[in-house]
């Protein structure tokens, strides 16, 4: 069976669209960046409780008093999680999705609903687009659109449509053939027959549709997270990947809240926007037996809440007037170089990462920069550098962690140096494992251990290395088998195990808080087949010397002790999530003199 | 000129329908049209209808009766044939014409009712005039008098889910009323409704028909409702028209043993006349019961209960036209092929006539 290339056809067209269709994907990005930037400016505006006085008073329109009680509840307590943000952020998202996916999904619903051979063309597209990992296309989305909201924003969309187009088709399908008969028969044309007979009647189940594509979208944020779009996704997954039990909760929490909001809220609307739901709701009313206090269900009419969201916007805005003026932090007379230059700043949640970025945007921002720090996967951050849409990077591991991102992307990355080594990659047991001390000890024992290690992401490049070199230099490559997982998924691994004082042996790196946590023995490598410790460089896009000389010149000359490092990363684990910024502010001014040391400017 | 005229109408479903037609009228069979995979629903069917009509097209179900329906309206196009109203070729109309000419000409009366229930039942019956753009005070009016011609005045503003299976048809009745068109096509409108409710509908359409003379083909399964209906019935099987008569023609000469079979169980005390079972004038004794040529059968129950004299026709002008014998009343009233004794010749009653 000769191979296929269809991998390889695939890169090209990739490869093909970028270079001749850019000016489309630019057009795209600016109107729906532009589309997600409004809302979510809107609804991100300061006066959180305010915002959240508006949406209850929707849920109080739309399903009563109760509702609106609740819904008030459920997002103050996302604000008093320290997580508002991100959850209008992410409510954001999902709105600008949702449209955009109903406005396509709608149409092509009636269309296929209308013609057998469109919807036998649409099935298997839309089996494609709901099944294929998210994660295939949103590595090409941010190849096409830049790192941010749009490639989350299209794996949103991609994702969320097949309900869309299927409830429409089915909808209007459902539509008593006798009824489209009776519209025709009294010489309704086309266009009326689907606007006052079938659109009508299938509204419900439309609506049913549009309430899946919500939730779907919601439920795709988290993917979209690790692609820089930021919100809640962002935050569930920086908990996750620094088994931040607590932070993952609270995130994963504000999650459930939006999404019981839209739901119930979607819900009604149907009811509300269908006549047929109107008829349902007004039947019930009127013969049903109160079950529940009338306060309780209650609602305003429609002018009552209208004016009800514009006294509060108006209010949330008038404070937005009042705190605006002295919000800036003022940049020292002299220092001011950057000049309010913007600089995006990258980085994936290794918590040395997290330290160095989150320092240097201090430290830039005192020198009058505007950096910007967006969180995201590492393959993603490194295309993002590549095509220059990111300006640098602090946490690349050289020579061999990140080879292949600078095999593939080298010629357009530009090395900014080495800020610290070297590191050391190593296989790791608890200290209470006795008579395991070196590589060579673990001959032998892989009964003890069930006969594996736990490794990390099967793409790291240290996997490779484990399995390719270092077990066969130890003769361990029949006795154990490298269990590929995650890194979040190894550390909750190497707690349970710990916890229970079982033996265990994982992959693990040196600089590492783990170190810190628990009481673990690094193996020794008397042969040397991890190889050389490898060091962390800063990489930034080609032109970066070009833009940001100064930058470059401090970025180039920036160095960090072991101890510093160690410092800095556990004064950000002990500041909180959502807080690193503050963190590593507190850490730099607990350190006067370091800042002109770090970004010095001429006297 | 007729209003409605049927000139050789088909209707096959399927792969190549004009090769399907040629092989019909080249004198293939359905069943071997159907082992070919295509299925011909409607086969030469032609027949007129008269203004002021109703023709009623009776057959069981798949024998093409509604699909026959469904191309006087262009809801189905003909594979071939024509279809004329007022001597105008539906069938050459465009998609634009066709649609003026329902919403003007030609309404639907629906089996399971087919009410909008998204709407109330004045908008539904106003539904034809606003597809035709009668402006809103003007189509709530007429709408709110086809509703009282209906008979349901009072409940225009209630939802199609209030009302019950009669009433509900009665908005169909009046959506197709409103319309002002001629021709009513009425798809087994009363089929599905209780014995008792459709009686009551039967009557107030024949009601309804005294005032207003429309032009309407009903479609029904019921042979009792085509005879009760019907001024003409054409009785349908497998595709084609196999008889077209009066209801009298078809219950005194069916014109094939399906026909026959088929009038099995009609009450025939109901639908024969004095005037299609009588005999030649002769003997008739002094003090006679005289009925009319027109008066029921059953009615001549009451005068043979007492006596067993027979019974005095007189025609129109009074005179003399025949007489019926209890014997020939019971001949009458037993099915034509089981019964020995009657009179076989479908002859009889128009000889006698013409003589008087």
């Amino acid at each position: 069976m000769p191979r296929i290339s269809l991998g390889g056809w695939a890169e090209d067209a990739v490869g093909w669209l970028q270079s001749h269709l850019s000016w489309l994907f630019d057009a795209i990005n600016t109107v729906l960046t532009g589309m997600y930037d409004g809302v979510n400016a809107a609804l991100g505006a300061p006066g959180a409780l305010f915002t959240a006085g508006i949406l209850a008073v929707v849920a109080w329109w739309l399903r009563g008093l109760l509702a609106g009680v609740l819904a008030f509840a459920g997002l103050a307590l996302i604000d008093s999680l320290g997580l508002w943000h991100q959850a209008m952020a992410t409510l954001s998202l999902v709105l600008v999705a949702s449209v955009i996916t109903l406005v396509l999904a709608v149409p092509l619903g009636i269309w296929a609903a209308r013609d057998r051979r469109v919807s036998g063309a649409l099935r298997p597209v839309l089996d494609v687009m709901q099944t294929m990992p998210a994660f295939v296309y949103l590595i090409p989305g941010v190849m096409f659109f830049s790192i941010g909201p749009m490639p989350g924003l299209i794996a949103t969309i991609v994702f969320s449509m097949p309900p869309g187009v299927r409830m429409t088709e089915l909808g209007i399908r459902q539509v008593d053939g006798e009824l489209v008969e009776a519209a025709k028969a009294f010489g309704t044309t086309p266009r009326d027959t689907l606007l006052r007979v079938q659109l009508p009647l299938a509204l419900p189940t439309i609506m049913a549709g549009v309430n899946q594509v919500i939730m779907l979208a919601l439920s795709m944020v988290v993917i979209a997270g690790m692609a820089g779009a930021g919100g809640l996704g962002e935050a569930v997954y920086a908990a996750v990947t620094q088994v931040n039990i607590g932070g993952g909760v609270e995130s994963g929490l504000a999650v459930v809240v939006l999404a019981m909001y839209l739901d119930r809220m979607t819900g009604a609307l149907g009811k509300r926007v269908s006549p047929l739901g109107r008829r349902a709701s007004a039947k019930a009313a009127a013969t049903a037996a109160r079950r529940s206090p009338a306060f309780l269900s209650h609602r305003p009419g429609t002018a009552v809440a209208a004016v009800g969201v514009v006294v509060l916007a108006l209010v949330a805005g008038g404070m937005h007037l009042v705190s605006d003026d002295g919000g800036r932090q003022s940049v020292a007379a002299g220092k001011n170089v950057g000049r309010g230059q913007s600089i995006k700043l990258g980085y994936f949640p290794w918590d040395e990462a997290v330290a160095a970025t989150y320092l240097w945007q201090n430290v830039l921002e005192e020198r009058g920069y505007k950096p910007d720090v967006k969180q995201l996967d590492p393959g993603p951050l490194y295309t993002a550098l590549a095509q220059g849409k990111m300006d640098v990077q602090f946490d690349s591991w050289l020579p061999t962690t990140h080879k292949q991102y600078m095999d593939r992307y080298g010629d357009k990355l530009s090395d900014l140096g080495s800020w610290y080594g070297p590191t050391s990659l190593e296989l790791t047991v608890p200290s209470y494992v006795k008579g395991v001390d070196s590589l060579a000890d673990l001959k032998g024992k892989s009964a003890q251990f069930g006969g594996k290690i736990v490794g990390i992401e099967s793409s790291a490049g240290m996997m490779g290395k484990l399995n390719d070199t270092v077990l066969k230099a130890y003769g361990l490559d029949g006795e154990y088998k490298v269990v590929s997982s995650s890194t979040s998924t190894m550390l909750a691994e190497l707690d349970r195990a710990i916890k229970k004082k079982e033996p265990v042996v994982t992959t693990l790196w040196s600089p590492h808080w783990a170190y810190d946590k628990y009481d673990l023995k690094k193996l020794k490598d008397p042969k040397g087949a991890w190889g050389q410790g490898e060091q962390i460089h800063s990489v930034g896009k080609k032109d970066f010397a070009k833009d940001f000389p100064r930058v470059a010149q401090w970025v180039k000359d920036f160095k960090m002790s072991d101890k510093d490092l160690a410092s800095l990363e556990s004064a950000i684990q002990g500041g909180g999530k959502g807080k690193e910024k503050d963190s590593a502010r507190r850490w730099l001014d607990a350190r006067p003199g370091l800042v002109d040391k770090l970004a010095p400017v001429g006297t | 000129m007729s209003r409605l005229k049927a000139e050789h109408l088909y209707k096959v479903f399927g792969r190549r329908p004009e090769a399907a037609v040629q092989r019909l009228e080249g004198g293939a069979s359905r069943d071997e049209l159907r082992a070919d995979g295509t299925t011909a629903a409607v086969i030469d069917a032609s027949f007129e209808v008269e203004a002021g009509q109703i023709f009623v097209v009776m057959g069981l179900s798949g024998s093409g009766k509604s699909t026959l329906l469904r191309m006087l309206n262009g809801l189905l196009e003909p594979t071939a044939g024509r279809v004329l109203y007022d001597g105008r070729d539906l069938t050459a109309l465009s998609a634009r014409e066709l649609r003026e000419v329902r919403s003007r000409n030609i309404s639907m009366v629906f089996q399971h009712f087919a009410l909008f229930p998204h709407r109330s039942v004045l908008d539904n019956a106003a539904y034809g005039l606003e597809v035709r753009g009668v402006p809103r005070e003007e189509r709530r009016e007429r709408a709110a008098e086809a509703l009282e011609l209906a008979g349901l005045g009072g409940w225009e503003s209630s939802w199609p889910d209030e009302l019950s299976g009669g009433m509900q048809q009665r908005v169909g009745l009046a959506r197709a009323l409103a319309t002002d068109a001629d021709l009513l096509l009425m798809d087994e409108s009363f089929s599905a409704l209780d014995p008792l409710i459709r009686r009551d509908m039967q009557d107030q359409l024949l009601d309804l028909q005294k005032r207003l003379k429309k032009t309407i083909v009903f479609i029904t399964h019921d042979l009792n409702e085509a005879m009760r209906l019907g001024d003409r019935i054409a009785v349908m099987r497998d595709g084609r028209i196999v008889q077209n008569g009066t209801a009298e023609d078809i219950l005194v000469r069916p014109a094939n043993d399906y026909v026959a079979s088929f009038i099995q169980d009609v009450d025939r005390s109901r639908v024969l006349t004095a005037g299609s079972i009588m005999d030649r004038p002769a003997g008739v004794p002094d003090g006679a019961t005289t009925v009319g040529t027109e008066t029921p059968v059953s009615e001549l129950f009451a005068p043979f209960s007492h006596s067993g004299t027979p019974v005095a026709v007189t025609d129109e002008r009074g005179e003399l036209a025949g007489v019926v014998t209890r014997d020939r009343l019971l001949a009458a009233l037993a099915e034509p092929g089981a019964d020995p004794g009657a009179d076989p010749s479908p002859a009889t009653g128009a000889e006698v006539t013409a003589r008087a």
